[in-house]
């Protein structure tokens, strides 16, 4: 017994002494922590303010302000550089960028080749991820398409991050050179899902063209390509669309209708839509009651329609939205529906209460 | 007596290394949770989080707030919520059958009118007495319903009525971050496996609120709220963020969650009998996906998402402290199959148990050991020694271990920027492991008694104005 309070004793003393030095250590931590964090902050805002309004004024093209932001010490040009580029996140405007890029160049060391980004191009090659990230974050800003293949190279990043501040960085830069790498992207699960759709909508129709051309040597990804044209396609897409409407995968079909209701109908790819009403998938029927959305021409939609009311309840849904958009025609359907006590009814009468529009 | 002397020193040292290892365990979440919000920081660039407002169709959100007797702070929580800087939403206010004037100060101040909306209903709830709909608000809907006697039944009202694809639950007096729904949107858009998204809460006491939203961050008067805010700290800051690393989460707060709305309909919505019913939500969620072997993730904002008011009085502080450990024990029996069960992955064998010994056992442990050991040493069985290591091992590292937390949140959010506040936190931090963590084990005794016999209730809940 002696022995184990023996043993005891000089635990407590190890752990007290061990408990008291890591609780010392914390408390250290903590104001070492933070008199960094003051001085951080002190400088970024005696250097913001120094340069803010010097920025401000360059960019409305007071040469004074330039020549200070041009002999500016290296040590604040990367303080400088995020005056510059952040705002450029929220503002897209050509005219702005066109004289941020413009200001860059100026101030960097060989403005007269006017293709130097040194602190974008040295954290381009840098070891650390993060400094990659920056780098092509402030390319694809600028617009800088003078580096449109080393952002595109960077999409082969081994880090995740990396790639997906690549394909942000196309996304920015509008470079149409770049487009076909991000449309052979597309079905890159590596890369996140909302960003390869961004960077597919940042394009707009610009791609179209491309996509319905890999397509066609590329049967497999459908799917892909047809859920990218639901966010970028025209008329242009239609009848390949109607093509793609016959595919055997149920979820092809789906996401057909799915940009059929984007790039707009005709008469046959309406009476498609109509046939993939009564398609026994429910993902087909909810997209093709969405395609339907505004159509008014022939096929007699809105009684096809009105039948799916009592479906299930996102095709329900959909098919209500639809009959609502459709002007005279899906009233009557809906009227007709308003008075049954069942979901369908319910369904029918607020379409009808919000077709009045209290707002 | 020698016999009772070896026993109770080896239950010293069992409630000893009880202390050591849960304190150790915490250090290592600290530094799992220090990386992974490093990371955050850097991968959170403004350009990233630019993503949600660059889609010309982000996901659609239902923010459902389920009030009950809520008429201090719902109109300005609702107009918080409208001024939200994501665009794709819906706020679905559900009145759980309020005796106060919550209805009628919304309709007074929204003009609501009954409107029609139909809506499925996949889960069960009590009757809904009747939707209305803003006229000055296309984006507000009230529903009106019996009340259900707890928060998960008008949460599931709101998610049957909810249109968005994901559905915020929140609580009445949640007060949200403006880029909240912006920054827990983004893991739906980077993996299509994410199915829930929980943020750090941070607590508003001390804060200047203004229009339903936090402006400026600060200490409160009371200690008692000061020792919560390390306290959420810690428990947000280490054990949370160490269960997102390992994609282990069973807990997403009440006050803050985003889920996919499909997925919560598919595991049956809030189960009405739970009293922890955020965390057997989260529980469910992740067992329906593990044991069918598809892809689940439960995502975690690092960073205060919302805030909420803390209980500044004993009373409702004892009352909030006993319900949660009745819900954490039941939420444990519930599912006791699934603790050290292979086939839900990391949550099977990993945090379950964990939870189990350590927030399950827990309290009971400390507080026999303290009792034992104060009982042992004062009729001579124990010497001195065996209480120095005990205080040692639970006051002098746990404080450490706060501390960590405290700087966690300093570097990972910086919102105590004062230096008033943060040596206000280092002093909470230290002091809050004499005597607040002793009494908040005891209640976990109290509620443990509870828990066994049936007794307890929801317990008093003062609410202010913000």
């Amino acid at each position: 017994m002696s022995d184990l309070s023996l043993a005891f004793e000089r635990a407590s003393l190890w752990m007290i002494s061990a408990a008291v030095i890591l609780a010392a250590a914390m408390i250290c931590a903590v104001i070492v922590e933070r008199i960094a964090l003051a001085w951080h902050l002190a400088h970024r805002r005696r250097v913001e303010s120094r340069y803010g309004p010097l920025v401000r004024r360059a960019l409305d093209g007071d040469a004074g302000a330039l020549g200070v932001l041009v002999g500016s010490p290296a040590r604040h040009r990367l303080t400088i550089a995020r005056l510059l580029i952040v705002p450029l996140i929220a503002d897209r405007d050509p005219g702005r960028i066109a004289a941020t890029r413009g200001l860059v160049r100026a101030m960097s060391p060989q403005p007269s080749t006017g293709d130097r980004w040194p602190i974008a191009d040295r954290w381009l090659r840098s070891r650390w991820w993060w400094r990659r990230v920056v780098a092509l974050s402030a390319l694809g800003l600028l617009q800088a398409t003078n580096r449109t293949a080393r952002v595109v190279a960077a999409l082969d990043d081994p880090n995740a991050d990396v790639r997906n501040a690549a394909l942000d960085a196309l996304a920015d830069m509008q470079d149409p050179a770049a487009l076909p790498a991000i449309v052979v992207r597309l079905h890159d699960e590596t890369l996140q899902r909302g960003r390869r759709a961004a960077a597919i909508e940042s394009f707009g129709s610009r791609g179209e063209a491309f996509l319905l051309e890999l397509s066609r040597v590329d049967p497999a990804n459908r799917l892909g390509y047809a859920r990218a044209l639901a966010i970028c396609g025209t008329g242009v897409s239609r009848p390949v669309l109607c093509e793609w409407a016959g595919d055997p995968r149920a979820e092809v079909r789906a996401a057909v209708f799915e940009a059929l209701a984007h790039v707009g109908l005709d008469d046959s790819a309406a009476s498609l839509a109509l046939h993939g009403l009564e398609s026994p998938d429910a993902a087909v029927r909810a997209m093709a009651a969405g395609a339907l959305h505004g159509w008014t021409g022939g096929g007699d939609a809105a009684p096809h329609l009105a039948r799916h009311l009592d479906d299930t309840w996102t095709i329900a849904v959909r098919a209500a939205r639809s009959l609502l958009s459709m002007g005279h025609a899906g009233r009557v359907e809906l009227e007709a529906c308003a008075t049954r006590s069942d979901v369908a009814g319910a369904l029918a009468r607020q379409m009808l209460w919000e077709a009045k529009g209290p707002w | 007596m020698v016999t009772l002397g070896r026993a109770i020193t080896a239950f010293s040292l069992v409630v000893t290394a009880y202390f050591v290892l849960w304190n150790t365990s915490q250090f290592a979440m600290g530094g799992a949770a220090a990386r992974f919000m490093w990371r955050y920081q850097r991968r959170r660039t403004p350009r990233d989080r630019a993503l949600v407002a660059r889609l010309a169709s982000p996901p659609f959100v239902s923010v459902i707030v389920p009030a009950r007797n809520e008429a201090l702070t719902i109109v300005d929580s609702v107009r918080a919520l409208l001024a939200l800087d994501y665009r794709a939403r819906e706020i679905v206010v559900v009145n759980d059958g309020s005796s106060d004037d919550t209805l009628a100060l919304l309709q007074q101040t929204f003009q609501l009118v009954p409107a029609p909306l139909a809506f499925e209903q996949p889960v069960k709830t009590a009757l809904v007495r009747g939707v209305y709909r803003s006229t000055l608000e296309p984006d507000l809907v009230v529903i009106d319903k019996d009340s259900g006697g707890c928060k998960a039944d008008a949460a599931n009202a709101g998610i049957n009525a909810a249109s968005g694809q994901l559905v915020l639950v929140i609580d009445a007096d949640t007060m949200l971050e403006p880029d909240a729904l912006s920054r827990a949107a983004l893991p739906f858009l980077e993996n299509a496996a994410t199915v829930a998204v929980g943020g750090y809460v941070g607590i508003a006491n001390g804060c200047r609120i203004e229009g339903g939203r936090v402006t400026e961050v600060g200490m409160p008067r009371s200690w008692l709220a000061r020792f919560q805010i390390v306290e959420y700290m810690r428990s947000f800051l280490l054990f949370r963020v160490a269960c997102a690393v390992g994609n282990g989460a069973t807990l997403i707060s009440g006050a803050f969650g985003l889920f996919r709305r499909d997925a919560v309909i598919d595991v049956g919505g809030y189960d009405h009998t739970a009293i922890g019913e955020d965390m057997d939500l989260t529980i469910r969620l992740q067992k329906f996906f593990r044991a069918r072997r598809q892809p689940i993730r439960i995502a975690f904002v690092p960073i205060p998402v919302c805030w909420t008011q803390a209980p500044e009085d004993w009373n409702s502080l004892r009352a909030q402290r006993c319900r949660w450990r009745r819900g954490l024990l039941q939420v444990l029996w519930r599912h006791r199959r699934a603790i050290a069960n292979p086939r839900f992955g990391i949550v099977g064998t990993g945090v379950l148990p964990y939870t189990t010994v350590f927030e399950g056992l827990g309290p009971l442990l400390e507080i026999s050991g303290y009792v034992l050991t104060t009982i042992a040493v004062a009729i001579g069985i124990l010497n001195w020694s065996h209480y120095r290591v005990l205080i040692a091992a639970s006051v002098l590292f746990g404080a450490a271990t706060t501390l960590t937390a405290v700087i966690l949140s300093d570097l990972g959010t910086r919102r105590y920027l004062a230096g008033r506040d943060l040596a206000l936190l280092c002093a909470a931090a230290v002091l809050e492991n004499v005597g607040y963590r002793q009494l908040n084990s005891w209640w976990g005794c109290v509620g443990t008694v509870q828990a066994i016999t049936g007794k307890g209730g929801w317990g008093p809940m003062t609410r202010r104005a913000f």
